[in-house]
């Protein structure tokens, strides 16, 4: 007999559905209720658009597909890790992560992203090779066991007469922040302004001497720095282990492509799918619950390639 | 050449179990098989330009269709045999499915890519929950199938991958195999040379969807055990990394980082489990920066300069064909357009547009920048394109046709930046535009070079006649430029249209070029519609001029009325509205 | 006389060679603009005007020759380093962020926020209709307006060379009146230098104190603007 494929580093993923499902959706045992149905499908949109918005944001302006975005993940997720090994107050994993991430961003976009923006079908196989180095770095470092984190926030809320996880309802808040913040730095800052003449008309900003790298560099760190912060907003709903972002890569993937570059119909796409994710998976099956958002956003782009960019 | 090696490594392949131990042959064997996997990922990728992560998943199908039938029904020699033929026919109709997904007209190479990432996972979550029927995620084990003991499975495999191998180094050289190639370089030159792109990339994802679940097949047979794992996308990944180290768009790079880099993998990742990971990952980054071509790119630098040094006497012979093409004679205008029109949103770029061309016609469309010529070439060669109005050519209204239906109807485009393929030779691009005409053989690479005599004829004012085995990345802008004039006459075309063609050339090279225009049109009876900034080159060259200003169609005459004409003076001295 | 080595040229090119890929654009090619001068380069479509002007700013890349601004060499710098030192643009392919406010379009020709104000007083001199219509959108502003935007925006952080890429086409007389206005009173009041790339030979001559004719990216013909020059200029322009 020969050995099997050692292909997927992914016998720990088998506690989930399928490696490539994150484990969003509490499974319940009884009957849930229009309300319980309601929630989950706003707070399972807005972990969705936590996790994406990172990848949106360096795919909007620099039209580079980060495919370590599951590293980065990761790598904010070890932070609150370090945070609780340190016994610190676990929030502070947030700004640690926000910075870890943006620095090791501005490091790749130097190094590995910049070589490559005539090259986007590379970029997207370097930045792959990307993620294989940091998660065996964190394999090394940490060992390929599941890690505890201590929860951000724990039990439950009574919202419109259901008892509803607290965390969750977060969650919801979060990507409201999140959200706005984004909107307020594309719209209110000079930074974002000028991120959004590249994306509108690269050729244009150049001419008139504004400093394109410099502009792709900070985006890149703040995609970078967001999605590590999302890598802790994920601590209380996932396990934590080496591999853990890449179950969450394929999902933001999708919705970043059907989203464009815009933050709103991002919005969009993550509360259609997440929302379908969530009756399928309660319905028919977690399973194939875990494919509605790829699968649908495959069949929105072959209809329409500019996806939900229009809205 | 080719046969000594392939004959070397099927010997190596017999006798390699006699040096080998347990542990090394049942690593090869598993190698091997992947060699073939990368070998299909090299054709898609590293020849047509399509980055696959989906060839894992044709894989897993094909193995998990053997194994759940010896699973399910039993084994037998019948069952054998139908587990082989389900192995291979179930991944071709997927494959067919997923290329009609991912290849349509003006879908995206990323979107494509796209495809093959969802692909797998779709089949990994289908595994999932699948129950007993495909062991969900402990997967297919304890089933009989080759009743073949371990030398046995080392020596088929072996065999099937020099058997692909070769053939897939035989498609690649052949004349048919070139036209992966110029996908990649330059599809949209390929669909104006009649070339459906779309299908042909949609046959090569079934083939070879179907030589991986042949794979799938072996790799159930031999390794008795088939998991998730072996369908996923991360599977689909490493297939991606090891072409990418072999050397994408070279079969036997592929094959080598396949087995070298699997090997490896099994020796080494015991004792440095995740070190040698990293490692593979950092020479990945590294190499698709600076080497993207692949570690056979560095070898092939050393031992041979490149294909630009090809010695002349490999160029084919040019032979004089007869036409194929386009012999009736037709009623009417070759080409009518009815009250055309082309608007973005409330902007009409293009508006009541109403002309005829007749067979001889060389027809010039002058004006200012933004008149709409560009524009109204696009709506002559592309069904979806013009907002209202009718375009016929040769008689049949083009609505809804896409360029490769127009360039059979007998249109020949000629771009204004020279569309061809950089990394052909002046043959081979002259070969794809007959490509459409006569399917060319996929076995062969043949040492003639059929061509209409205006084709050949303009390869010898040209000089290019002397530099049929030159790349062409190696050519001049002005070679450039002729060769893809003879490309598009090579098609037999009834019409052709040019846009710019003198743009960047030198005062030598316009007048070769307007005297071939002449040429074809008066002697020949073609009809030439030309685009041109260059005045006295249109004053010199052609029998008509059209003017264009403002998306209108203000003057249509011969040139002498045009040049003399009042509007024009206006047009060109004063920017004052006509 | 057009010596490069002329003493007080503003931009003196000598042999400059630039194009894409494998195609030359511009062929071995010397002028030299005067301080202080408007200077028109005439020539028809696809003769190389638009990216003689993206070679001096940088966006195209030199293969040979010099380029010297103040008489010191501006090959290698970048298109910021250029506007920084002084030099404006008013690009004719797409030259506006049309889904932009016109505040947004103006905004981005300043480096910082600060000057912006300032900057802006500066142009409304020019053009006052901009004023009261700073919150529009720039793709909503009739072809007229769009133009006196463009050249507003080079003009924002008052430079001392501007470059211009046929700011006339397409335009009514009077608009283009408003503009030779707007040119000869920044030549005028602030010294400035005018490079215009032109097929408007009316408006070419109206502003310019020299011009050039630019043929397959040679000069064929040059001269100082006077009677004669229109004949001259005509005989390269005409069908």
């Amino acid at each position: 007999m020969l050995i099997p494929a050692n292909s997927a580093p992914s016998s720990e993923l088998k506690a989930r559905p399928g490696p490539f499902v994150p484990a969003v959706i509490s499974i319940r045992n009884r009957e849930p209720t229009a309300m319980t149905l309601l929630l989950d499908i706003v707070t399972t949109a807005a972990i969705l658009f936590i996790v994406s918005a990172g990848l949106l944001a360096i795919f909007g302006v620099l039209e580079i597909v980060n495919f370590a975005h599951g590293a980065w993940l990761t790598v904010g997720a070890y932070c609150a890790v370090v945070t609780g090994g340190l016994g610190l107050n676990p929030w502070l994993a947030l700004p640690l992560a926000f910075v870890t991430g943006a620095v090791l961003g501005g490091v790749t976009e130097r190094l590995i992203v910049r070589p490559l923006y005539a090259r986007p079908l590379d970029a997207i196989l370097a930045t792959w090779g990307l993620g294989i180095v940091i998660g065996q770095l964190i394999t090394l470092w940490f060992g390929r066991d599941v890690q505890f984190t201590e929860n951000l926030l724990s039990g439950t809320i009574h919202v419109f007469g259901a008892n509803y996880s607290l965390y969750r309802i977060f969650a919801l808040a979060a990507a409201a922040v999140i959200g706005l913040g984004f909107a307020f730095l594309m719209e209110g800052t000079r930074l974002g302004l000028s991120a959004r003449a590249i994306i509108m008309n690269e050729p244009l900003a150049r001419a008139l001497g504004l400093d394109t790298s410099k502009i792709r560099l900070v985006t890149f760190m703040i995609g970078t720095g967001l999605t590590a912060l999302a890598g802790v907003l994920l601590t209380p709903l996932t396990s934590v282990d080496p591999t853990m972002g890449v179950a969450w890569l394929i999902g933001s993937f999708m919705l970043v492509m059907v989203a464009g570059s815009s933050f709103g119909a991002l919005a969009i796409a993550c509360l259609v799918f997440g929302g379908a994710q969530v009756l399928v998976s309660t319905f028919i099956s977690p399973i194939l619950g875990g494919i509605t958002v790829a699968v649908l956003s495959a069949l929105v782009l072959r209809i329409s390639s500019k996806g939900f960019a229009r809205v | 050449m080719l046969g000594i090696l392939a004959l070397c490594a099927l010997a190596l392949v017999i006798v390699g179990p006699m040096f080998l131990d347990r542990f090394s042959m049942n690593v090869l064997t598993r190698s091997m098989i992947y060699a073939i996997l990368a070998i299909t990922v090299d054709l898609l990728w590293g020849y047509a330009g399509v980055l696959t992560f989906g060839q894992a998943a044709f894989f897993g199908v094909g193995a998990y269709a053997t194994a759940m039938l010896f699973t399910q029904v039993g084994s037998s020699p019948t069952l054998i045999g139908l587990a082989l033929v389900l192995a291979i026919i179930v991944p071709v109709v997927l494959g067919l499915i997923v290329g009609w997904l991912s290849f349509y007209y003006g879908s995206t190479p990323i979107y494509a890519t796209v495809i093959s990432l969802v692909f797998p996972i779709v089949v990994t979550q289908l595994i999932y929950s699948g129950g007993t029927l495909t062991g969900s995620s402990s997967g297919l084990v304890g089933y009989t199938g080759l009743p073949f003991g371990l030398e046995g499975f080392f020596r088929l495999s072996g065999i099937c991958l020099v058997i692909i191998a070769v053939g897939a180094l035989i498609f690649v050289r052949s004349d048919g195999g070139r036209i992966l190639t110029a996908i990649r370089d330059n599809e949209t030159r390929c669909a104006y040379l009649g070339l459906n792109t779309q299908r042909i990339k949609i046959v090569l994802m079934a083939v070879l969807a179907g030589v991986a679940g042949l794979a799938g097949f072996l790799f159930a047979n031999a390794s008795g055990v088939v998991a998730p794992e072996n369908t996923g996308f991360i599977f689909g990944t490493e297939l991606v990394v090891w072409t990418a180290l072999g050397g994408r768009g070279t079969i036997l790079g592929p094959v080598l980082g396949a087995i070298g880099i699997d090997y490896l993998s099994a020796n080494l990742s015991g004792e440095l489990p995740f070190l040698w990971q990293l490692i593979i990952g950092s020479l990945f980054i590294v190499m698709i920066i600076f080497l993207p071509n692949g570690l056979a790119a560095l070898v092939l630098r050393f031992t041979r300069r490149g294909r630009s040094e090809l010695p002349i006497e490999s160029s084919p012979e040019l032979v004089m064909k007869t036409s194929l093409h386009h012999k009736n004679s037709i009623d009417g205008p070759l080409l009518r357009i009815d009250k055309l029109e082309k608007s973005y949103g409330s902007q009409k770029v293009l508006q009541d547009i109403t002309l005829d061309v007749s067979p001889g016609e060389l027809v010039s469309l002058v004006g200012p920048n933004g008149a709409g010529k560009t524009t109204m070439m696009r709506c002559l060669t592309d069904g979806n394109e013009s907002s209202r109005g009718v375009v016929r050519v040769a008689g049949k209204d083009i609505a809804g046709m896409i360029p490769n239906q127009i360039v059979a109807l007998g249109v020949g485009r000629k771009f204004q930046v020279a569309s061809v393929f950089e990394s052909l030779t002046v043959a081979e691009c002259l070969r794809m535009a007959r490509a459409a005409l006569e399917t060319p053989s996929f076995v062969s690479d043949s040492d003639v070079l059929g061509l209409p005599s205006a084709a050949i004829e303009i390869l010898q004012l040209t000089g290019l006649d002397q530099r049929l085995s030159t790349q062409v990345s190696l050519l001049s802008h002005g070679q450039k430029q002729s060769l893809e004039l003879a490309m598009v006459v090579a098609l037999e075309p009834r019409m052709i249209l040019l846009d710019e063609p003198t743009a960047g050339l030198t005062k030598a090279e316009r007048t070769t070029i307007g005297a071939i225009l002449k040429k074809l049109t008066s002697e020949l009876g073609l009809a030439a519609i030309l685009v041109e900034h260059d005045l006295d080159f249109v004053r010199d060259i052609s029998s008509r001029i059209v003017v264009l200003h403002q998306g209108r169609l203000v003057l249509d005459g011969s040139v002498e009325e045009v040049v003399n004409s009042e509007i024009v003076k206006t047009i060109y001295s004063g920017g004052d509205h006509v | 006389m057009f010596d490069s080595a002329e003493t007080g040229a503003k931009l003196a090119l000598d042999g400059v060679s630039s194009g894409y890929g494998t195609i030359a654009i511009i062929r071995d090619l010397s002028l030299s603009i005067r301080k202080g001068e408007i200077f028109a380069l005439m020539g028809k479509n696809g003769m190389g005007k638009t990216t003689l002007l993206k070679t001096i700013l940088g966006l195209v890349s030199a293969r040979a020759g010099h380029i010297l601004l103040d008489g010191r060499s501006i090959v290698s710098a970048s298109p910021k380093d250029l506007i920084k030192s002084g030099m404006g643009y008013a690009p004719q392919e797409q030259p506006l962020f049309t889904d932009l406010s016109i505040r947004d379009n103006l905004r981005l020709a300043v480096p910082s926020d600060r000057t912006l104000e300032a900057a802006l007083e500066h142009v409304f001199g020019h053009f006052p209709f901009l004023r009261d219509r700073l919150g529009q959108k720039a793709g909503t502003l009739s072809g007229g307006e769009q133009k006196m935007l463009i050249l507003s925006r080079a003009l924002m952080l008052k430079p001392d060379l501007i470059l211009i890429d046929e700011i006339s086409e397409g335009l009514q007389p009077t608009v283009i009146a408003q503009i030779a206005k707007a040119l000869k009173a920044e030549q005028s009041e602030r010294g400035t230098t005018i490079l215009l790339v032109e097929q408007n030979l009316n408006f070419a001559l109206e502003v310019a104190d020299r011009w050039a004719v630019l043929k397959l990216g040679e000069i064929d013909d040059r001269g100082v603007t006077d009677a004669s020059s229109r004949e001259r200029i005509l005989e390269h322009l005409k069908i």
